[in-house]
């Protein structure tokens, strides 16, 4: 029984969740969690929405993103976010209806730092 | 008052031990003064956590800000039920309402038991015992709801998203549900530890199973209606770890509440039976682990906490101290009869506690699979919602034939002439249902016509099965047919209530497969003035309206409805922000149509008052699902309502003392 779990998750598979500093070198469908960084720009339901994601800890890098579709209420700069979605060229395009907030908590209100 | 908790807690958590040790001690020895003396122990924990709760919610209810529990969760414009529910907004307020209720049901089974089981009660004490004291210690070392601070002015507040009516039910169903796997568990470690080989456990938790059984399932989906009214993404179940948590102890007990009917009626599948109790009440506990460690991200990711690698403690200790105890009393456990052909009543059960336990697993290996991948590869990587389909389908669609089967096949070993004739009514039915859904035009899913036409076999032979039963009450008391009918069901509560819960189950897979399968989703920016057409429906969007209320601004957007040329009036979806919080919070619209089922759902994005984003879904026969919670509960009910007649098979089978106990009880 366990084989089959095993065989399905394989093939079928899931998708790996990787920080933006780790997406070089990944060119399949990813999940991408990150803070968003800097301004946000465009439309989602036009041309696409761009900002940048950087690593949630850390301060590495951030990686450009290009996403077009729904974008949850709490989307905003300073936000933790997961997107699914691939690598093309130095840009990560996202999936339309994947990209989702993470609320720090949802039963405690966030504590002011 | 804090102090006064804090001391409380400590009683609980000192009364608890006792049981453990004393009544440990007393079942090792026989000492009956000192076995009853652990019994009252339980009693005293209960107690103690009764004061520490009471002392809690006090201070809720004052809003008394020097606690710092309260600070957190409350604040002085807070209606009063949300007050209320802040008891178990946060991570130490669940945590006592476990303990209330862990040692509340304790006790209640404590009481019952010195007159059903004084025989399994012994071990099953310091089982109970053991339990409560890794939740007293939680409380009172690790994590305390009673830490105290100069009270500032004001405190933080309830997150918007709880303050719903919903949010004052669910959680603590869904507690109620969990905790009271607890009982079966005990009972059945007890009993083992007894050296007891009957099926007396069985009968004395029957009915604890199926309350914490209806507690979870009423629980989640309250939670799916939440999700779908209040969240407003168009759905209602989303695969989420967290959702996956409560699930898998209601499917590990619904396999147990079947298989222990073939323990009860022909003495199989013992060891089987208490793995199965184990395995429900440790994914129970694994259930509270995932929503509280923030070891998953979910919607219901709480903050990060210190309690995880407890409960994963405690889990390994459950599981591990319950294995040895099955391995060592092996030979209590041997069968006494053998499956005679895989054509059976006996046999149907068993592929159905298969199936259950399969799609069960597959839901822990997936919610799973992020920790074990990231130990592994140093990279979580997560499985998504066409897993946990392709399973549902595999796996939820034989179950729901077996539904139909079950009940009509013959114990032991069915002959195929038998089979022939019991089935008939219900295959031309499911077949005729099947080919008048082509002609409809349901054939654009596969799955969802498969099930379908599995539905109507179901329903068919319940209804069958009410039918003849009625016939033949009938026959013997010469009643009208309504008499026969109530006097059949009266006779057999727990085999018609079964029926019931049964159908309810057909409605829900008819509302998911209707709502899943048979869905569209259109998404259009619409100016003003601009028509869209979806299904038979055509939406216009006239404008957006803003509103002042207390606490909110509400934007609006206005979208008139009409159905092949009839007005159906004005849809307003719309979003609401919270100055105060810095939150908007998504109103989606909903239009349920009674009649046929069938969902109008609309979500507004951009709106503005020359355009407007309008994501358009239409779910058909999605209200179905809701009403199928109705059933499910009507149907436990009539198993769950006390039945003499029963009472007197059992005592006649349990024999002496306790027999009469069971028979009073």
């Amino acid at each position: 029984m366990l084989a089959i779990f095993l065989v399905y998750t394989a093939i079928a598979g899931g998708t790996p969740q990787v920080k933006p500093s780790q997406l070089k070198g990944h060119t399949g469908e990813v999940t991408v969690v990150g803070k968003v960084t800097g301004a946000v720009r465009g439309d989602a339901r036009g041309a696409g929405l761009r900002f940048r994601l950087r690593d949630v800890k850390g301060s590495a890098t951030g990686v450009l993103v290009a996403y077009k579709g729904s974008v949850p209420e709490m989307f905003r700069t300073g936000r933790d976010v997961s997107l699914r979605g691939r690598l093309r060229g130095a840009t990560f395009v996202g999936i339309p209806g994947t990209l989702v907030t993470k609320c720090p908590s949802k039963y405690t209100p966030a504590k002011k730092s | 008052m804090p102090e006064l908790g804090r001391a409380a807690l400590i009683v609980c958590l000192g009364a608890a031990v006792y049981a453990v040790a004393a009544g440990g001690y007393a079942s090792w020895t026989g000492r009956r003064r000192l076995q009853e003396s652990a019994q009252n122990a339980i009693l005293a924990a209960f107690l103690g956590a009764a004061v520490a709760s009471v002392v809690l919610l006090t201070a809720l209810l004052r809003k008394d800000f020097s606690f710092t529990y309260v600070w957190q969760h409350t604040s002085r414009e807070l209606p009063t039920a949300y007050t209320f529910s802040s008891f178990w907004g946060g991570q130490e307020g669940s945590l006592l309402l476990w303990l209330l209720i862990l040692t509340g049901f304790s006790s209640v089974a404590v009481l019952l038991g010195r007159r059903s089981a004084p025989t399994l009660l012994p071990w099953t004490v310091p089982i109970l015992g053991g339990v409560t004291v890794f939740f007293a210690f939680m409380l009172v070392v690790i994590s305390t709801p009673f830490a105290t601070q100069v009270a500032p002015g004001d405190g933080q507040g309830l997150n918007p998203s709880l303050q719903n009516p919903y949010m004052l039910a669910h959680p603590p169903m869904l507690y109620l549900g969990f905790v009271g796997l607890t009982i079966p568990f005990a009972f059945a470690m007890g009993a083992l530890a007894a050296r007891r080989s009957d099926e007396l456990w069985i009968v004395v938790t029957r009915r604890w199973t199926l309350v914490a059984w209806t507690f979870l399932g009423f629980g989640q989906l309250l939670g799916a209606h939440w999700a779908y009214v209040e969240v407003g993404w168009g759905g209602y179940f989303a695969w989420d770890p967290v959702e996956n948590a409560a699930l898998m102890p209601w499917l590990a007990a619904t396999a147990f509440l079947h298989s222990v009917m073939i323990q009860e009626k022909r003495g199989m599948l013992k060891i089987w039976n208490v793995l199965l109790v184990v395995g429900a009440f440790a994914l129970a506990l694994f259930g509270t682990f995932l929503t509280r460690s923030g070891i998953l991200s979910s919607i219901h990711s709480f903050t990060e906490s210190s309690i995880g690698p407890w409960f994963l403690g405690f889990i390994g200790l459950v599981v591990a101290g319950s294995t040895a105890l099955i391995v060592s009393r092996r030979p209590l456990l041997r069968a006494r009869t053998r499956l005679e052909s895989p054509v059976s009543r006996e046999a149907t059960f068993l592929y159905n506690n298969l199936l259950l336990v399969a799609f069960c697993l597959t839901i822990l290996w997936g919610v799973a699979y992020p920790i074990l991948t990231e130990a592994l590869r140093g990279e979580p990587v997560t499985v998504g919602p066409p897993y946990y389909n392709f399973f549902l389908k595999a796996f939820g669609l034989p179950l729901l034939l077996l539904m139909g089967i079950g009940p009509l096949i013959a114990w032991r070993r069915a002959s195929l002439r038998g089979l022939g004739r019991v089935f008939a009514w219900p295959l031309a039915i499911a077949v005729a249902t099947g080919l008048v859904l082509v002609v409809l035009g349901a054939g654009s899913s596969i799955p969802g016509l498969v099930g379908y036409t599995f539905c109507a076999f179901v329903l068919a032979s319940i209804g069958l099965e009410f039918a003849r039963g009625t016939r033949a009450r009938r026959a013997i008391s010469g009643d009208s047919w309504l008499s026969a009918f109530a006097q059949l069901v009266g006779r057999n509560r727990r085999r018609y209530g079964g029926y019931v819960v049964h159908a309810a189950i057909v409605l829900l897979a008819i509302g998911v497969i209707g709502s899943s399968a048979y869905d569209t989703t259109k998404e259009q920016r619409l100016r003003a003035g601009d028509s869209m057409a979806i299904g038979d429906y055509t939406l216009t969007y006239r404008g957006a309206t803003t509103e002042r209320a207390a606490n909110a601004t509400e934007l609006r957007a206005l979208v008139d409805v009409e159905r092949d040329g009839e007005a159906l009036g004005t849809m307003q979806p719309g979003k609401n922000s919270y100055p105060a919080e810095q939150q908007v919070s998504n109103e989606a619209a909903i239009r349920s149509d009674r009649l046929n089922g069938e969902d109008l759902f609309l979500i507004a994005e951009q709106i503005g008052p020359r355009s407007v984003f309008l994501k358009v879904l239409v779910k058909p026969l999605v209200n179905l699902i809701w009403i199928a919670g109705f059933v499910f509960l009507a149907g436990s009910l009539i198993a769950l309502w006390p039945d003499a007649r029963e009472q007197r098979r059992l005592a006649l089978r349990y024999g002496g003392r306790e027999a009469e106990a069971v028979a009073r009880a």
